[in-house]
């Protein structure tokens, strides 16, 4: 180990369809369960927002879910859903997604300035359909700072379902460690990276499309 | 029209905002409902449009309880502006006006040209339609505000502090505009606000509340100026309240004195027109229009400034500003091409004064706008409305005998 250089440019060079496949995998993995993360958070959001009284429960379950160890939750689900599949390691995440997506919905919706809800209300706008047209649209940006943090940690957490045979980029770093061969490490960690940061500047980019009104207010709900 | 019939509003807690209102907004006029914090106002303002539901008594609009129309529909039919605008964040301006017109299903094409239309109506300039509501001044977010609450035509408008939350010299400008506006559609308005200076002038009917929303005058704002119905509301009504009446008055209720042709054919080509008083002279330049004061003791021939006022649009208060402001003593009438037509010393505008002598709120209602005479300031970047509605006549009409105003010797 001593004499192993940090980088072997030539495995790299070697294994490029094999790391983009791995990347690949990686990304559906960990973005999968954010997107649906994002569907069940918003209607559970604007549920929250109309009758406030679900909000303290349904965010209690979920951080309580959110501090469940990933790999045991991972261990559990095996036997149902079966070692090495997708959907075992996709479900976890799809639960911590919406337990940082949750939270930031309803902080958006809630987070609409009174005097519009009250303009909004005297208008004509029903309650539903208030928070549908009216607080939804406006607290996009704080969904997108919601769905950049559950993003990069969901790229991040991927890696460990590589611990029950599917975890994406997750794989080089057990097969880096258990051959003291640095080099599937490095590029694991450059890669994940590298995904997270385009996820990243994707979600920033969506903002600046879905929210060009937004463009001011920076970091709002993060 | 709009009644309230023992309307109350009693809060679980048990709490009383209002204990039960007899009030008619009539058809067609500003109401305006003034008063202290906690006065219950605004909780009456909002039991209009079902935003809050009386607890005892009815709110009815033109005959019909609001109680049995569906709210949503009843609000669509109620335009509402408040304190901070409340412009729609995500929505551009166009949008924001159009959002009554598309609840109420319009055409996209048609409630985008009413939009259109009604940002040039309350004098906001066409490229503000892409704008977001953030780009733009707080007085430009009002105006917004207001054309928003226009947009599908209702007959009936709430307004809720809508000015409060801009600075005096905006704030004097959307009042002017408000005026403006209805003197040209006649929406029946009720009109909250604390400021008892805002409900003088925009109000044709002022209602002075207590707290729990009783009623502690109900008069025109004249009325309510010179005979207040109690200390009570003496007091709100500040100490200068006198001298407020006067931004009430019209200014054609002076007589002005005229200023001659401003040939100077007395004694060895003296002045002895209505140019000289005291000893100060007006210079008028080739088209007439005054030029400056100059003392006919002093040496030299320095110009002083000259306060100016037209007699169709200005109110009383104005002149005897102008006239106070003045080296000599005297406002100088203008026409609206700025050339004078006659002069109105301080006592002239005393005389006016005299019982009989002058039409309290002949000015009012609406048509014509009290203090235009205040510099054109329609906000940051607005622009500032285009005046559309030119005095009746060029000169003023009141150009009586001189000896009407004993201003100078």
């Amino acid at each position: 180990m001593d004499d192993e250089p940090i980088v072997r440019w030539y495995w790299i060079g070697d294994h490029v369809g094999y790391l983009g496949h791995l990347l690949a995998d990686h990304a559906v993995i960990a973005l999968v369960p954010v997107l649906i993360g994002l569907l069940l958070a918003i209607p559970l959001g604007l549920a929250c927002a109309r009758f406030p009284r679900l909000y303290q429960p349904l965010s209690a379950v979920f951080n309580i879910v959110y501090a469940l160890p990933s790999l045991a939750v991972f261990v559990v689900l095996i036997p149902y859903t079966g070692l090495a599949t997708q959907a075992t390691v996709m479900i976890p995440l799809t639960f911590y997604a919406l337990a940082v997506l949750l939270p930031t919905t309803v902080d958006g919706l809630r987070a609409v300035p009174d005097a519009v809800r009250q303009a909004a209300t005297a208008m004509g706008y029903g309650p539903w359909h208030r928070l549908t047209s009216v607080e939804l649209p406006a607290a996009v940006p704080y969904l997108i700072a919601g769905l950049r943090v559950a993003a990069v940690s969901s790229i991040s957490l991927a890696s460990v379902g590589a611990l029950i045979g599917r975890g994406g980029l997750g794989y080089l770093f057990i097969d880096g460690f258990q051959r003291t061969f640095p080099t599937p490490i490095v590029a694991g960690i450059a890669l994940i990276a590298v995904l997270a940061l385009a996820v990243d500047l994707l979600l920033v980019g969506a903002r600046r499309v879905l929210a060009p009104w937004a463009v001011r207010e920076k970091g709002a709900g993060s | 029209m709009i009644r309230f019939e023992g309307a109350g509003k009693r809060h679980p807690d048990g709490t009383v905002a209002v204990e039960g209102l007899d009030l008619e907004v009539p058809t067609g006029r500003i109401t305006v409902l003034v008063g202290p914090s906690g006065c219950g106002k605004t909780t009456l303002l909002r039991m209009v449009n079902r935003m809050v539901e009386p607890t005892s008594g009815r709110v009815l609009l033109d005959g019909t309880d609001v109680a049995e129309l569906e709210p949503a529909k009843l609000r669509r039919g109620i335009g509402y502006v408040i304190q901070q605008a409340g412009l729609f964040p995500h929505r551009k301006v166009i949008d924001n006006i159009a959002t009554v017109p598309n609840l109420l299903g319009w055409d996209r094409k048609k409630a985008r040209a009413r939009a259109a239309e009604l940002l040039e109506l309350v004098g906001l300039a066409p490229e503000t339609a892409k704008r977001y509501p953030f780009q733009l001044s707080g007085g430009q977010q009002q105006r917004v505000g207001v054309a928003r609450a226009l947009a599908a035509d209702p007959p009936v408008l709430l307004m809720d502090e809508p000015f409060s939350a801009v600075d005096p010299v905006v704030r004097a400008g959307l009042q002017e505009e408000l005026l403006r506006l209805q003197s040209e559609l006649h929406k029946t308005v009720l009109f909250v606000t604390h400021d008892i200076e805002e409900a003088v002038r925009l109000g044709d009917q002022v209602v002075v509340l207590r707290e729990h929303g009783r009623i502690a005058q109900l008069a025109d704002p004249h009325t309510l100026l010179t005979t207040p119905a109690d200390d009570g509301v003496a007091a709100f009504l500040g100490r200068d309240r006198g001298l407020r009446g006067l931004g009430l008055r019209p200014a054609s209720a002076i007589a002005l004195r005229p200023v001659g042709d401003g040939r100077k054919d007395g004694p060895e080509g003296g002045p002895t027109d209505g140019l000289t008083h005291g000893g100060w002279e007006l210079t008028l330049d080739d088209e007439r229009r005054p030029i400056g004061w100059i003392d006919r003791a002093a040496v030299t021939a320095e110009l002083h400034p000259v306060a100016g006022f037209h007699p169709d649009t200005d109110t009383l208060r104005t002149v005897l500003d102008a006239a106070v402001l003045s080296p000599a003593g005297v406002a100088v009438a203008l026409d609206t091409e700025g050339r004078a037509t006659g002069t109105a010393s301080r006592e002239a505008v005393l005389a006016a004064l005299a019982p009989g002598s002058s039409r309290p709120g002949a000015a009012r209602p609406g048509a014509a706008r009290p203090e235009t005479a205040r510099p054109e300031s329609g906000g940051p970047g607005s622009g500032g409305p285009v005046r559309t509605d030119k005095p009746a006549t060029g000169d003023a009409p009141d150009a009586g005998p001189a000896d009407g105003a004993p201003g100078g010797r």
